[in-house]
């Protein structure tokens, strides 16, 4: 009960310090408006809206406000992808890409305002299910983080890359893993963090610091973003929704299992390392219809489907910044791009981070899923304008945008070179079906990685045991076995054969 | 196995070589950082375990054991005989014009424009060309936009490569006349196309904007402080505006 309580109390003042703040509200208002319309704009995700924001915001105003702009937009990005999915058939964002299954349905029916006002309904319950569940949880696996050490923290950064890498793959699971690798590989570079031997510099001084994250996480995700979006597409026939967009009260009433349902399995895939929201809404959608009397109805025009992928899908980003608060390890795409924006302010999110800072966050999920909702409903018309730019429109601008945040950043021209290299080679992965996100988690991992992973065989003297010795690592070596083994053709036939001989 | 399949096997077959290459290229350079017996400014790193080379050395492994995996995948899925031909690995002409155009622009942008010349200037360009070259899709267009990207590019990178040079301001008004023409080009061949009207109006406002909030709002630096209309931009806001509201 006392938990509960200092929880509640110490949320309660970091609230009401933002709360009477004149330029949270600011930077509220802006952030959340700039999220909506990435998300809402076919050709941008919330991980750029996120990653551009980095490089603005990053670490050029204090860091409430900072966290304010990036937070704001992340959830006003992942509400956004609903515009397009339901009114154009596209969604916004890949986090809205079960919302379209349902949504265009509706908007055909005529119930287009119906549906917009559901989803923000929706949305806005929730991210306040994420956020209530990153209350509690952070503070529950903080007190048991305390125990972990070099040995579960390389552990366990292994685990985040290689279960991202198993989770993103479209294609074949090793193209994660080799994704992973590759960050990796990049988190390498530069002086080793140990005894600061210079490693693949070639005689760069630049490279002497090693990649830094923002232009890695520009080029990673903006560049081939425009690479990709650079071209004639017919823009598809905007449906404007008839009435008011206004939530239906009754069908929120009748639906709240749904939601709930909906909210607590968003914020539990939120959680696995390196996986998006897209999943979470996927997942949801899935599990909604296999257990609902109106399954059948799904992709037909369901309320009940639409609520269930746009509940799961705003509820992932409480979900994803559990990880990354508690272990440093981000919860999805766009948690990574937050995560570069804690490390260009010096915070290392993980065990030893500022409880004010999670507290902080906290309220500043709240505040933004309420501005979210209020924007939602009272400016609809103008994202449902915005949906008829182009891309070819502001594509070049998100260039300029990507280039002048990135050079800002502190590296001034060699970030530049960094991060057309790093897009173009994204771009050639993502001909290859090669995910990015694992990539990025690498490189902003790869260092936690190879500094813990040697600090616990030095304590050891080269004793391997070390990472099985221990209860926490042996569990945590036993889940990195596991999760290699599973995506083994042998392994998988025989656990096949030995499952149906069971069952 | 369906097309889309077929076609990403012939794909891995070339991506998982490239893979290998650079695997091996690594591994060779991990050769260089001691592992056994090092000594780094009196700190022996003797042990193996002390090695700045052990992690990397399972990495580069780890990636050219998979690059092998792949590499298998792709030739039993019959990816090393689609793997020679365009269609093979789903290229068609169009998408390499397409991709080769815009990789120009941003390779001159980059390393040639955004250094050496005025940041306003240089995006307004590539805002232009950008928006121009690729909203129809016509194929001469994007070769026109990544001609006019390129010329000014190279031109800057030719008459100023080394950075004690990069205040120099021809580059500057070469690319100013070459994104006035290519507008001029773009109004004339715009008719009643909304989008192509516009963009003047946002090549010039964007940036500006972008360059200015950077520079005044965040205090923050931008490339290329002595360029042409950035010099009078920040003359003027120090000299003749800020001092409105300081005194």
């Amino acid at each position: 009960m006392d938990f509960v309580l200092t929880q509640l109390s110490g949320f309660a003042g970091a609230f009401t310090d933002l709360a009477l703040d004149p330029l949270t509200y600011a930077y509220l208002i802006v952030s959340v408006f700039l999220g909506i319309t990435f998300g809402a704009l076919p050709g941008l995700t919330a991980t750029l809206a996120v990653t551009i924001l980095t490089g603005f915001f990053g670490n050029k105003i204090p860091l409430d406000y900072s966290l304010i702009a990036l937070l704001g937009a992340y959830v006003g990005a992942i509400y956004g992808g609903s515009y397009p999915a339901i009114l154009l058939n596209i969604p916004g964002t890949a986090a809205s890409a079960a919302t379209a299954m349902d949504g265009h349905p509706l908007a055909k029916a005529g119930r287009g305002g119906e549906a917009l006002g559901l989803t923000t309904t929706a949305s806005f319950i929730g991210t306040l299910i994420g956020t209530i569940a990153l209350l509690v949880f952070v503070w529950l696996l903080l007190l048991l983080s305390k125990n972990i050490a070099s040995p579960e923290k390389a552990l366990l950064a292994l685990f985040g890359i290689l279960l991202s890498g198993t989770l993103m793959s479209e294609d074949l699971v090793i193209k994660g893993w080799i994704a992973g690798l590759i960050g990796l590989a990049m988190a390498m570079v530069g002086l080793d963090p140990l005894l600061s031997e210079p490693r693949y510099t070639f005689g760069w001084s630049y490279l002497l610091s090693g990649f830094q994250v923002v232009p890695v996480l520009m080029g990673a995700f903006a560049v081939p973003q425009i690479i990709e979006g650079m071209r004639h597409m017919n823009a598809g026939q905007v449906i404007q929704p008839m009435g008011r967009i206004l939530p239906n009260m009754a069908a929120i009433r009748r639906y709240m299992p749904t939601i709930a349902r909906s909210g607590v399995i968003g914020t539990g895939v939120g959680a696995l390392p390196g996986v998006g929201e897209d999943v979470a809404g996927w997942v949801s959608y899935g599990v909604g219809k296999s257990v609902s009397k109106e399954g059948s109805k799904f992709g037909k025009g369901s309320l009940e489907g639409l609520l269930s992928s746009e509940t799961a899908n705003n509820a992932c980003i409480g979900g994803a910044l559990i990880p990354l608060l508690v272990l440093g390890i981000p919860g999805s795409p766009p948690a990574a791009a937050l995560m570069g924006a804690f490390k260009i302010n010096n915070i290392i999110p993980g065990p030893t981070i500022d409880p004010e800072i999670i507290l902080r966050v906290v309220a500043i999920m709240v505040l933004a899923s309420f501005t979210m909702f209020i924007m939602g409903l009272f400016t609809a018309r103008v994202f449902i304008r915005i949906l008829r730019l182009p891309q070819v429109v502001f594509l070049p601008i998100v260039m300029v945008l990507t280039t002048i945040g990135s050079f800002s950043v502190g590296g001034g021209i060699n970030d530049l070179y960094l991060m057309l290299g790093v897009g173009f080679a994204a771009y050639f992965m993502n001909l290859l079906k090669i995910p990015i996100a694992p990539l990025v988690i690498g490189v902003i991992l790869g260092g936690l990685f190879d500094e813990t992973f040697r600090r616990s065989l030095l304590i050891s003297g080269g004793d391997l045991s070390v990472f099985a010795l221990r209860p926490v690592a042996a569990i945590l070596l036993g889940l990195n076995v596991a999760l290699v083994l599973s995506q083994v053709p042998v392994v998988k036939r025989t656990y096949m054969k030995l499952s149906g001989r069971t069952g | 196995m369906d097309e889309d399949t077929e076609i990403m096997r012939a794909r891995d077959f070339w991506g998982a070589l490239v893979l290998m290459g650079l695997s091996l290229f690594f591994l060779w350079r991990t050769m260089d950082i001691p592992l056994w017996g090092g000594n780094r400014a009196g700190v022996s790193s003797a042990a193996w375990y002390n090695s700045a080379a052990i992690v990397p050395l399972g990495i580069f492994l780890a990636l050219l054991a998979l690059s092998i995996t792949l590499l298998v995948i792709s030739i039993r899925a019959g990816g090393a005989q689609r793997a020679l031909t365009a269609v093979g690995i789903g290229w068609n002409t169009a998408e390499a014009v397409r991709f080769s155009a815009i990789g120009v622009i941003l390779f001159f942008f980059i390393v040639g424009l955004v250094p050496r010349v005025d940041f306003v200037l240089s995006s307004g360009l590539l805002i232009t060309a950008l928006t121009f070259g690729f909203h129809q899709g016509l194929r001469h267009r994007m070769g026109l936009a990544a001609g006019a990207v390129a010329f000014c590019g190279s031109y800057a990178l030719v008459m100023h490569l080394p950075q004690s040079e990069w205040a120099a301001h021809d580059d500057d008004w070469v690319t100013l006349i070459v994104w006035v023409a290519l507008t001029v080009v773009m109004l004339r061949r715009a008719g009643g196309d909304r989008v192509l009207k516009a963009v003047p109006y946002i090549a010039v406002i964007a940036p500006l904007v972008l360059v200015s909030a950077m520079a005044f709002g965040f205090r923050q630096n931008v490339p290329n402080r002595g360029g042409l209309l950035f010099k009078q931009i920040e003359y003027h806001y120090y000299v003749t505006i800020r001092p409105i509201w300081r005194s």
